[in-house]
């Protein structure tokens, strides 16, 4: 492990980003808004932002023998390996639904999203949203942390999108259940990952130029 | 042989402007950097560790300039102040196992030498010390990966009489060792105790920049003390 993700971990973090990951668990519930799960994880990751403003963290970081820039790369390591393991929760109760409990009643009398790869996919935009809106929002200040509001809102309206997309004539199979329309259905996860990559990344980037401006 | 140049650094700030900075720092001397509150002394500082961002001018170390050298320079030199708690509920042996890792340079018996001489225990927080004692806690982690040059932003403003002498003297046996030390203050009793030089800063202005003899000679009256001389020159160009 390099030392950026080390300092996040055992200095900036807050013991609420690794708590939360558990509300991963919560795709497991019939009847319930399963992509509430991926935004409890951001909730827990943003925590580890309070966390770090009240230990000064970013100028402790910008002291360290590192480029400015690397502040940034150290909370992007973290925020992606906090959403890859909520991910993971999730994509584990996923496959136990589809396959162990794909029997079970609960689950077929369902007005909301399936646990399904379309559900992993959107679990991944919706972290996407988080780095983008939020991560690069608060690299405009390093200590402004009201683009979480901004990141509710937007977030919230992917969730419900999502969580009702297959009542829209034509869009049933978003909501397949088991293993039915699975090549769609990998295709969508595949597609939630693409979008995932490429919005992180643009947010890393973005976060970067703006640290690089800024003054502590 | 000068170890750190600042050549013409401006930034402008709505309400205020550090116009054209300039000075150096000899290898092995003891800069007092003194002004009153809000002359730029702080912001000098900052702008010598790139935390902010100037609008022109040059910051180099040990012959290299610090933008485009960052990571190298920052290996060789410590920052500090009383005034900022790092991480307030970690404990100081947390905050140095991580720390150390982005240190080439990191040597364990020197850490264990100086966290003993200033009696720093790894099981506190920096919530539980004292501003001395944490201006101390930065110190120690500066000298464990062998900084050349600290730089001290204030580091012993809201020290008791006691702990400042004793700080004053550690900034003394440092100078001994071949460190250089810039330390910003307004505490003029600081600068006759241990500096070489002094650059005195207003309004964002170098107005002096000389040795401690140099300044009282030529910028002091018959008979005045340091703190003296500062206070006149603050009345002199408030007029």
């Amino acid at each position: 492990m390099n030392a950026l993700l080390r300092k996040e971990m055992r200095l900036s973090a807050s013991a609420l980003s690794y708590i939360f990951i558990i509300f991963g668990v919560l795709a497991i519930l019939p009847g319930y808004p399963i992509l509430c799960g991926a935004f409890f994880v951001t909730l827990g990751l943003f925590h580890s932002y309070q966390t770090a403003r009240e230990s000064n963290d970013i100028l402790y970081s910008a002291l360290l023998p590192i480029a400015k820039r690397d502040v940034v790369k150290g909370k992007f390591q973290f925020a992606i390996m906090i959403e890859l393991a909520g991910f993971l929760v999730m994509a584990a109760i996923t496959v136990v639904r589809m396959t162990v409990l794909n029997d079970v009643e609960a689950y077929h009398d369902n007005a909301l999203m399936n646990a399904n790869p379309f559900f992993l996919g959107m679990v991944l935009v919706v972290f996407g949203i988080f780095n983008t809106v939020f991560i690069s929002g608060f690299f405009r200040t390093a200590y402004n942390l009201s683009p979480f509001i901004t990141y509710i809102a937007v977030a919230f309206a992917a969730i419900v999108a999502a969580e009702a997309l297959h009542h829209i004539s034509g869009l049933e199979a978003v909501n397949a259940f088991g293993f039915d329309d699975i090549v769609l259905q990998m295709g969508l996860l595949i597609a939630g990952a693409a979008v995932y990559a490429a919005l992180t990344y643009l947010s890393y980037r973005k976060s970067c130029r703006r640290f690089e401006t800024i003054d502590l | 042989m000068n170890v750190v140049e600042l050549k013409d650094v401006c930034k402008k700030y709505p309400s205020f402007e550090l116009k054209n900075v300039s000075f150096s720092l000899e290898r092995g001397k003891i800069t007092g950097f003194i002004g009153r509150n809000g002359a730029g002394k702080t912001t000098t500082i900052k702008s010598m560790l790139n935390l902010i961002h100037t609008d022109s001018g040059d910051v180099c170390y040990f012959g290299l300039p610090l933008l485009g050298h960052e990571t190298e320079v920052k290996q060789r030199i410590g920052y500090s102040t009383g005034t900022v708690s790092w991480y307030p509920r970690k404990t100081l042996g947390e905050i140095i196992d991580v720390t150390k890792a982005f240190y080439d340079t990191w040597d364990e018996e020197a850490c264990r030498r100086y966290m003993e001489l200033f009696d720093l225990d790894a099981d506190k927080k920096p919530m539980e010390l004292s501003d001395g004692m944490k201006v101390k806690c930065n110190l120690m982690i500066a000298l464990s990966h062998g900084a050349e040059v600290l730089i001290l932003d204030e580091p012993t403003s809201g020290l008791d009489p006691f702990s400042r002498d004793e700080l004053l003297d550690v900034f003394t046996t440092l100078k001994e060792h071949g460190v250089t030390i810039l330390f910003s203050t307004h505490i003029t009793s600081d600068l006759e105790k241990c500096a070489d030089n002094i650059i005195y800063i207003h309004d964002g202005e170098i107005r002096a920049d000389c040795s401690r003899s140099d300044f009282m000679k030529d910028y002091g009256q018959q008979g005045e003390t340091l703190e003296e001389i500062f206070l006149r020159l603050e009345r002199e160009a408030r007029i």
